[in-house]
């Protein structure tokens, strides 16, 4: 069975994580925002998370809401 | 499959329960009643062992702060986490730090002493508990319309060490209590456990804080604005623990009158406390987390602290501070100042 990974956007401030869901949600991707993972960050926020296979949509959509990020991680469900 | 991602969860909820336990045996070792740890409180009596005000009762270099950032600094250290940054906004985070601790001190007490005196019987916590409450909503509200102090970016080493430096040197003057530091004689600020055991309380916590990235608004806020209670869990743990051994402890009495350094006037523990739900909710943290984020090299957290020290001093020398007999006229006037501001920066300042 195939294990299901997904990826994270990380956000300097979170209104640009909030902006980036909107414009994700508006394209149809399926997107949630979640605490942001302790490995990843020592940042208390909060960060996109989305199933790999999006991730040109997603990048796409950061596009169009012209946000900057910190950076996109891959998770691996194991 | 979001179990996985929750699986650290496990420290915040360790660092709750340390926080809970330590925090209840604190006040048995010598710090005030329900007053084990408070952030605001500890940064209002180094202002006035540093002579920053004058109020006779409520000074003491207490280590618990030094030790909260320095804990921080030494576990940023070890897993390659000390970033120094800076330059988000400073000016309006010292502002608000500064009326951070001014709605505290109207309250008399920091989130985390609110969960301690709630964790003592003092129901007067749940009267806090509701403004920081209706403060991280308002928060909320605005982070959803856009609301940014702006990002940080990387800075020279130097600004990331002034904070820990800085803490250091006060540890030094705690410790070796040189002849122009103020200490009371009497009232809470000479009720203090050992410095050995405040120092090491405070690095402790400090240190599991850093790893954790516990925040006790930030639990709240994470309920309203992702609907996650993973830090909130943390709050939970802090309060089961501190109740578990308050009782054991026989240090727990229910009810609204006769608290220890508490006053019942209802209106104004909420209204101040919506000034700290609300500003941590724009700052990105509570004062603890502010400290736990300066250690890390963060000076705009520095910021915060160094407003909240100064609100400190100003609240004490203007009458602004409640008392046990209740909330004083200042402080009334400067939590509307303060709301008024917030809401201001908080409405204005969007991208």
């Amino acid at each position: 069975m195939d294990s299901p990974a997904y990826g994270v956007v990380l956000f300097h401030s979170t209104n640009w994580a909030m902006k980036a869901e909107k414009f994700s949600q508006r394209a149809g991707i399926k997107v949630k925002l979640i605490p942001v993972p302790r490995h990843l960050s020592s940042d208390c926020g909060v960060c996109l998370r989305f199933d790999w296979a999006d991730k040109e949509a997603v990048y796409q959509a950061l596009e169009e809401a012209q946000v900057e990020i910190e950076g996109i991680h891959k998770i691996n469900d194991q | 499959m979001l179990k996985r991602l929750s699986a650290p969860n496990v420290l915040v909820v360790i660092t709750g329960l340390v926080i809970g336990v330590l925090g209840a045996l604190l006040a048995k070792a010598g710090n005030p009643p329900n007053m084990g740890i408070c952030v605001a409180c500890f940064e209002r009596d180094i202002a006035g062992g540093l002579g920053l005000h004058r109020a006779e009762t409520v000074q003491y270099i207490r280590p618990e702060i030094p030790g909260f950032l320095l804990g921080s600094t030494i576990a940023a250290f070890i897993f390659g986490e000390f970033k120094a940054r800076s330059s988000s906004a400073p000016m309006v985070r010292f502002l608000i730090g500064v009326f951070v601790m001014i709605g505290a001190l109207v309250f008399l007490g920091c989130p985390v002493r609110t969960v301690l005196r709630l964790a003592g019987g003092d129901l007067n916590g749940l009267t806090a508990l509701l403004g920081i409450a209706t403060g991280a909503f308002i928060g909320v509200l605005f982070l959803r319309r856009g609301f940014t102090l702006g990002r940080s970016y990387e800075a020279h080493p130097i600004v990331g060490w002034v904070m820990p430096g800085l803490m250091a040197g006060l540890l030094l003057l705690a410790i070796l209590k040189p002849a122009f530091v103020f200490a009371s004689e009497k009232g809470p600020g000479a009720m203090h456990a050992a410095i050995v055991v405040s120092l090491g309380a405070g690095l402790l916590i400090g240190f599991l804080a850093q790893r954790s990235r516990m925040c006790f608004v930030g639990g709240i806020r994470d309920l309203f604005l992702i609907r996650d209670p993973h830090l909130f869990n943390g709050l939970v743990a802090a309060l089961v623990a501190a109740t578990a051994t308050n009782l054991v402890l026989g240090q727990f009495k229910l009810g609204f009158e006769g608290q220890p350094v508490a006053h019942t006037n209802h209106l104004w523990n909420y209204l101040g406390m919506v000034l700290v739900g609300l500003g941590p909710t724009l700052l990105g943290g509570c004062p603890l987390r502010q400290l736990v984020l300066s250690g890390e090299g963060n000076a705009d957290a520095g910021m915060v602290v160094l407003g909240m020290v100064v609100g400190a001093g100003i609240a004490h020398n203007f009458g602004l501070a409640s008392s046990p007999k209740g909330a004083t006229p200042g402080g009334m006037v400067a939590t509307i100042i303060g709301l008024a501001a917030m809401l201001a920066i908080g409405y204005f300042m969007r991208e």
